[in-house]
């Protein structure tokens, strides 16, 4: 019995098997003109360094070995929405490990992470690694709490004795730890 | 021969014994925590061992960047986060084989390999040092120039699902080596106005980044696949006749390792890499790699364990770091007044040699970690996904921070996770960005010191003989994807008639 997920991977190759989609990848033809949208900023954002004459340059201006990158990046991708058909007769799926969308977990646990690495300097290193240990395991449908909590105290302050007290790292208090001092 | 005898001489002390384990010790746990690097430890290891004396604060050094090296693996394998750069090419066979339900067997053949590599390369160094220094020396900026095209032009033939998209992504990596000021002119590029991105992006966050948070999202999808936990048997060590089998593999890695970890500036990483594109190349059964193939494992460890002693040669004999861990150890020889370099090998030949002694003794140390307590790192693989992959980000978090003392660099490795996580989605492995990072900053300089040298013509590089081979191993290296597919329909062409 095929899962939610090879249903989803087949809707969409058979989506892709349209007569357009026999010469080009419309996928790989999307992150192409991303990839040259970037490539084209970037390079235009060459054109905003610094000037400096060829002598002091030495015949090598800063902008030249970035400029030699951008171009060959934006060559490489122009095969990128024709090489479907070169890794097809290579026996290879280059959709394998894209047919299924992105779990909502995922998007979940990169926004709590952000949310909490960008409360860091509130929280300082220490509360945000009890946050961390917290926070994600609910998140991912922890909900023994006997184990959690524990692990949420006890980890973190493992960590912060290595690093801070052995290693000496230095751990920003944060404003909760100067608000508690 | 009187210096070696002097040089052990000075290592067999009990007290330096004593340090060369914790050394090794503290290397397996760094390199098999993700987070933790061999550098960052080192860094670290520096004011603590500054009142020791020379031989044992060197040593222990050398021995946790030995340890280190291993130790990646047992993560690499387990876990599929490299705790180590050089252990990212371990990952693509072993944590498939572990997977396979075979974790013991991989954690056999990693430790068996990078003991073998490790002492390969040190019985190498003690019998032809002087021979393999003067190679090195031949080498100039269009030779490494190079040399470091050759080694981003093998991302072509590496493991993943499209050569183009990897050395697409190794442009990337080079690319993002040059944020920051231009050494040459001192001018600001790609900083955007932004103060820590003038020193430029530090690999080690981006590596944290890409491996162990790319891991973390793609795990937080599987949550309750049974293959997650690979629950690890004791290590196995590897029959005789596997031995038999994977000789050849293991002696071609570990030479090539010792060779790449002696020029200066290539490291683990690359030996590592090259190490695996090699076995696989001369491999009977290329379809297996990327499925959990011993030789899959063997190739990269022997290389990155090889490549580690060969790394001291010309930090020691030239003063040119050959990889950041032994950028560190030049520092910290510095520090104890130290001149490295040829009037280092010259003058003091027993201290060179007791810093090899002790990576001798390191090697054998972890070869006992990795029999008897690589057991007790697989536990780690027994703790439910739910918590374990928040205290890897944790790690990654603190070893990110740790490395600048900076939360820039927390940001530099959560944007690189994310971004990492969806590029492998599409088909652009993680692996062949860093190493077009890692090897980034010396292409631009050797690119830029050898047009100044030849005056702009990009032409006059071909005048060099070793400039040539790199570059004719580079086009083969290319055209090989190519030469697979022309292969591949002369077979079917064949089997049609």
């Amino acid at each position: 019995m095929p899962n939610e997920a090879e249903k989803a991977g087949d809707m969409e190759g058979a989506r892709s098997a349209g007569p357009a989609a026999r010469l080009i990848h419309p996928v790989d033809a999307g992150l192409a003109l991303i990839i040259w949208a970037l490539v084209a900023w970037l390079y235009y954002e060459t054109t905003q360094f610094e000037e400096v004459s060829f002598l002091f340059s030495q015949n090598v201006p800063p902008q030249m070995f970035p400029r030699i990158l951008l171009i060959l990046i934006a060559l490489l991708a122009l095969a990128m929405p024709f090489e479907h058909l070169l890794l097809k007769r290579k026996g290879k799926d280059i959709d394998k490990g894209r047919r299924v969308p992105v779990k909502g977990i995922a998007w979940i646990t990169i926004v709590a992470l952000v949310g909490i690495v960008a409360a860091a300097p509130l929280l300082g290193t220490l509360l945000t690694m009890v946050a961390i240990c917290l926070v994600i395991p609910l998140l991912w449908g922890e909900r023994r709490l006997q184990i959690i909590l524990p692990f949420a105290v006890i980890f973190p302050l493992c960590i912060a004795f290595l690093f801070n007290i052995v290693l000496g790292v230095f751990f920003d208090p944060g404003v909760v730890g100067l608000s508690i001092r | 021969m009187e210096a070696v005898v002097q040089g052990l001489g000075l290592l067999l002390e009990p007290t330096n014994i004593a340090l060369i384990l914790g050394g090794v010790v503290i290397g397996v746990l760094v390199g098999a925590l993700p987070g933790l690097s061999s550098p960052m430890a080192i860094a670290l290891l520096i004011p603590f061992t500054i009142q020791f004396e020379p031989v044992p604060a060197i040593s222990m050094m050398a021995a946790l960047y030995c340890a280190g090296t291993f130790g990646g693996s047992i993560t690499a394998i387990l876990i599929n986060a490299p705790g180590a750069p050089p252990a990212a090419a371990t990952a693509l066979d072993g944590y498939p084989m572990a997977k396979k339900g075979q974790p013991g067997r991989a954690l056999g053949l990693a430790t068996v390999s990078s003991v073998t590599g490790g002492i390969f390369s040190l019985v190498i160094f003690i019998f032809a040092a002087p021979l393999l220094a003067s190679v090195a020396l031949e080498f100039r900026p269009p030779e490494y120039f190079a040399l470091a095209v050759f080694a981003l032009s093998m991302l072509a033939s590496m493991s993943g699902r499209s050569s183009l998209r990897n050395l697409i992504s190794g442009a990337v990596g080079v690319l993002i080596g040059t944020i920051g000021v231009h050494l040459t002119t001192g001018v600001e590029r790609f900083t955007f106005d932004i103060p820590e991105l003038t020193e430029g992006i530090h690999f080690v966050p981006v590596l944290i980044g890409l491996f162990a948070l790319g891991e973390m999202l793609n795990q937080s999808q599987a949550l309750d696949s049974a293959f997650e936990r690979i629950r690890a048997t004791a290590t196995k060590l590897p029959s005789l006749k596997e031995l038999k089998e994977l000789k050849y593999t293991i002696l071609r890695s570990s030479g090539l390792g010792t060779f790449i970890g002696i020029l200066p500036a290539e490291g683990s990483t690359v030996a590592a890499i090259m190490g695996y594109n090699e076995a696989k190349r001369w491999s009977k059964k290329k379809e297996e790699f990327g499925t959990g193939t011993p030789e899959g494992i063997v190739g990269p460890e022997a290389a990155n364990n090889a490549a580690a002693g060969g790394a001291m040669v010309p930090t020691l004999a030239l003063g040119i770091p050959g990889s950041g861990s032994t950028a560190l150890i030049l520092a910290a020889l510095i520090m104890h007044g130290f001149r490295p370099g040829p009037y280092l090998i010259n003058e003091t030949p027993e201290f060179i040699y007791a810093i090899f002694g002790a990576m001798m003794v390191a090697n054998i140390g972890f070869l006992a970690i990795g029999l008897a307590g690589a057991k007790v790192f697989s536990l780690v693989t027994f703790i439910p996904n739910r918590l374990l992959w928040p205290a890897v980000f944790t790690f990654s978090m603190i070893g990110s921070y740790s490395y600048g003392a900076s939360m820039f660099d927390v940001w530099v490795m959560l944007i690189s996770g994310i971004v990492g996580f969806l590029m492998l989605r599409h088909g652009f492995a993680p692996a062949p960005l860093v190493m077009g990072l890692i090897l980034g900053k010396l292409v631009e300089e050797t690119f830029s010191q050898s047009m100044i040298i030849y005056d702009n013509n990009f032409l006059r590089l071909f005048e060099s003989p070793i400039v040539l081979m790199f570059f004719a191993f580079t086009l083969l290296s290319l055209s090989s994807p190519l030469w697979g597919l022309f292969r591949q329909r002369r077979a079917t062409a064949k089997e049609g008639t």
